[in-house]
C-alpha cells in the first residue's frame, strides 16, 4: 500500500521543512499549518477551560464568593468567544488542514501561501482579544452574543473587541475558501464527489457554511462600530434605528455556527465508526444529504433564539417547526451510524469510546434542543441554565468528544507511534463522568427557573451548583491526561502504514508517520479503489 | 471544478482553483456588503 506515494524528492527542489522558527512562521505545507491550528486550539481550550472553572468556582457556592460580578460578566463572554472561535473551530480546521489533501490524495491545499495567513492572522486576533482583559473597564462583558445597547457600553475593550472578530472571520473565510477550492479542484482522478470521505464531505459543506455566514456577522459588528464610532444608528432606537435587528443579523450567523461546529464532527465520527464496526458506513450518499439538508435548515431557523423577543404567531410557527424539521436529517445520521455498528466486529479503542459517547450524549442536546424548539415551552426555557445544559451537550461531549476521537485516530498516523491506549482511555471515562456531572444538573436548574450568566443564586439551587461545579473541576483535570497522552506519543509502539484492523480512505496508504509530501503524483485508480475495499 | 489530474496541463488547473477561489471570495463579499446595505435601507 505504501507504494502509491511516490518518492520523488530527487526530482523536486523542496525537501523537508525548514529549521527553526522560520518552518512555521512561513510553512505552506498543509501538515504543518494543521499541526499550528491543532496545537492553538489545545492551548485556546486550556485558557477558556480556566476562565470556566473561574465561572464554576464562583457559583460552587450562593453568594458572591471570589470575583466581582463585572469580572464575572467577561468571563462568560470571554469563555464562549475563546471557545467557539479559538478552540472548537480552529481544532476542525486542523483536522481538515491535515486529513482532507491526504484523504482525496492531493499533495497540498490548493492556496497554500493563504493557508499560511489563515492560521498566522488568529494568534494575532485572540492576543487582541485576551489584551482586552487589561484594559480599563475590562474585557468585553455583554455576552459573545453581543447585543446592543448593552455591547456599546463596554470601554476602552470595544474596538479590539470588533477588530479580533473581523480577523477571525477573515481567517475562517480564507480557510473555507481554501477547503473548497481544494476539494473541487484537487481530488484524485476517479475520485467523484460522492465517493469521497464522509470528513471530506461534511467539510465541503461546512466551507460553504462558513462563507455565507461569517461575513454576515463581521457585517454585524462592522454596524456596531459605526454605531459607537460614527454617528450611525442601526441599532439605536433613539436614532430611529432598531436593536432587535441586531439579533436578527447575529443569528442568522449564529445558527449555522453551530452547525459549523457539529458538521466536521459528524465526519469524524462517520469515518471513526465503521473502522472499528469493520464495516463500511451504512447510507453513505443519505449521510451527506442529509449533510446537506440541515446546512439548508440552518439558514432557516435563526429566530428560534428570539422566541421571547415577541414576534407573529406565524413566525413563531414557521421558526418551531423548521427548528423540529431538523431532527429528521440528524436522526438520518444517528440512525445510520447505530446501522453501521449492527451486526459490526466492533472493539472500543479511544477513538470508537468517544465517538460512541459523542453518538450517545450528542443526542441529549439534541432532545433537549427539541424541548427548546416548541415555542410556548421555550419562554420558560429561554435564559435559563437550561439553554447552557442543552449546548453545553452539544458542544462539549458533541463536538469537543469527536475532536478527541479524531486525535485518537488520526495521532498514530501524524506520529508515527500507537499512543497510550490505557491514558486514553481513562481520559475518556474520566472526561464522560465529569462531563455528565458538569452539565446534567444544569437541566434541572434551569426547569427550576435559575438564570443563566448571573454570579450569585437563590439557596435553593446550591446542590446541583456544587455538582456541577465539581464536574467541571474533575472534567478539567481530566484534560490533563490528554496532555500526558501527546507527551508521551512519540513514545509507544511504531504505528504500521493502516494503524487499525480495517479502516478505509487513501490517508491509510501513506506511510505512518506521514512524509513531510504526500501525494506528489496522484494515486492510481487501483490503489484508490484498493483503499476503500 | 475538475480533477487533480497530472495529464491536464499546469495551466489548466491553476485557472479553476483561481476560478473558484475568486466566485467564493466574491460570494463573501456579497453577503458582507448586502447585509450592511440591508442595515442601511431598513435604518
Amino acid at each position: 500500500m505504501t507504494t502509491t506515494v511516490a518518492d520523488t524528492h530527487e526530482e523536486h527542489d523542496h525537501h523537508g521543512p525548514e529549521k527553526g522558527i522560520r518552518r512555521w512562521l512561513f510553512t505552506t505545507n498543509h501538515k504543518d499549518i494543521g499541526t499550528m491550528y491543532l496545537v492553538l486550539s489545545l492551548i485556546m481550550f486550556f485558557v477558556g477551560g480556566a476562565m470556566a472553572l473561574v465561572i464554576r468556582s464562583e457559583l460552587m457556592n450562593p453568594g458572591l464568593q471570589f470575583v466581582h460580578p463585572e469580572f464575572f460578566n467577561q468571563m462568560t463572554t470571554m469563555h464562549a468567544l475563546i471557545m467557539v472561535f479559538g478552540a472548537v473551530m480552529p481544532a476542525f480546521v486542523g483536522l481538515a488542514n491535515w486529513m482532507i489533501p491526504l484523504m482525496i490524495g492531493a499533495p497540498d491545499m490548493a492556496l497554500p501561501r493563504m493557508n499560511n495567513w489563515s492560521f498566522w492572522i488568529l494568534p494575532v486576533a485572540f492576543g487582541l482579544l485576551a489584551s482586552t482583559l487589561f484594559m480599563p473597564g475590562g474585557a468585553p462583558a455583554s455576552g459573545w452574543t453581543m447585543y446592543p445597547p448593552l455591547v456599546l457600553q463596554t470601554g476602552d475593550a470595544f474596538p479590539f473587541l470588533i477588530f479580533s472578530i473581523h480577523l477571525m472571520g477573515l481567517s475562517s473565510i480564507m480557510g473555507a475558501i481554501n477547503i473548497i477550492v481544494t476539494i473541487l479542484n484537487m481530488r484524485a482522478p476517479d475520485m467523484w464527489l460522492l465517493k469521497m470521505p464522509m470528513f471530506v464531505w461534511t467539510w465541503l459543506i461546512t466551507a460553504y457554511l462558513l462563507i455565507a455566514v461569517m461575513p454576515v456577522f463581521a457585517g454585524a459588528v462592522t454596524m456596531l462600530l459605526t454605531d459607537q464610532f460614527f454617528g450611525t444608528s442601526f441599532f439605536l432606537a433613539a436614532g430611529g434605528g432598531d436593536p432587535v435587528m441586531f439579533q436578527h443579523i447575529f443569528w442568522f450567523f449564529g445558527h449555522p455556527e453551530v452547525y459549523i461546529m457539529i458538521l466536521p464532527a459528524f465526519g469524524v465520527v462517520s469515518e471513526i465508526i465503521p473502522t472499528f464496526s469493520r464495516k463500511p458506513l451504512f447510507g453513505h450518499d443519505s449521510m451527506v444529504y442529509a449533510a446537506s439538508s440541515i446546512a439548508f435548515l440552518s439558514f432557516i431557523v435563526w429566530a428560534h433564539h428570539m422566541f421571547t423577543v415577541g414576534m407573529p404567531l406565524s413566525g413563531q410557527l414557521f421558526f418551531m417547526f423548521a427548528t423540529m424539521l431538523i431532527a429528521v436529517p440528524t436522526g438520518v445520521k444517528v440512525f445510520n451510524w447505530v446501522a453501521t455498528m449492527w451486526r459490526g466486529a466492533m472493539t472500543f479503542e479511544t477513538p470508537m469510546l468517544f465517538s460512541l459517547g459523542f453518538v450517545f450524549l450528542f443526542t441529549i442536546g439534541g432532545f433537549s434542543g427539541l424541548m427548546l424548539a416548541i415555542a410556548p415551552a421555550d419562554i420558560q426555557y429561554h435564559d435559563s441554565y437550561f439553554v447552557v445544559a442543552h449546548f453545553h451537550y452539544v458542544l462539549v461531549p458533541g463536538s469537543v468528544f469527536a475532536l478527541m476521537a479524531g486525535a485518537y485516530y488520526w495521532l498514530p498516523k501524524w506520529t508515527g507511534h500507537m499512543y497510550n491506549e490505557k491514558a486514553g482511555k481513562l481520559h475518556f471515562w474520566m472526561s464522560t463522568i465529569f462531563v455528565n456531572l458538569t452539565f446534567f444538573p444544569m437541566h434541572f436548574l434551569g426547569l427550576a427557573g435559575m438564570p443563566r450568566r448571573i454570579p450569585d443564586y437563590s439557596t435553593q439551587f446550591a446542590d446541583f451548583n456544587w455538582m456541577a461545579s465539581v464536574g467541571a473541576i474533575g472534567f478539567g483535570l481530566s484534560q490533563l491526561i490528554f496532555v500526558y497522552v501527546l507527551l508521551t506519543a512519540k513514545k509507544g509502539a511504531k504505528a504500521t502504514d493502516r494503524v487499525w484492523e480495517a479502516p478505509r480512505g487513501l490517508e491509510w496508504t501513506v506511510p505512518s508517520p506521514a512524509p513531510y509530501h504526500t501525494f506528489d503524483t496522484p494515486p492510481v485508480k487501483r490503489v484508490a479503489e484498493e483503499a476503500f475495499e | 471544478m475538475t480533477h487533480y489530474d497530472n495529464s491536464k496541463p499546469d495551466t489548466e488547473q491553476r485557472r479553476n482553483i483561481r476560478r473558484t477561489a475568486l466566485i467564493m471570495a466574491g460570494i463573501a463579499v456579497a453577503f458582507y456588503v448586502g447585509f450592511i446595505l440591508m442595515g442601511v435601507l431598513r435604518a
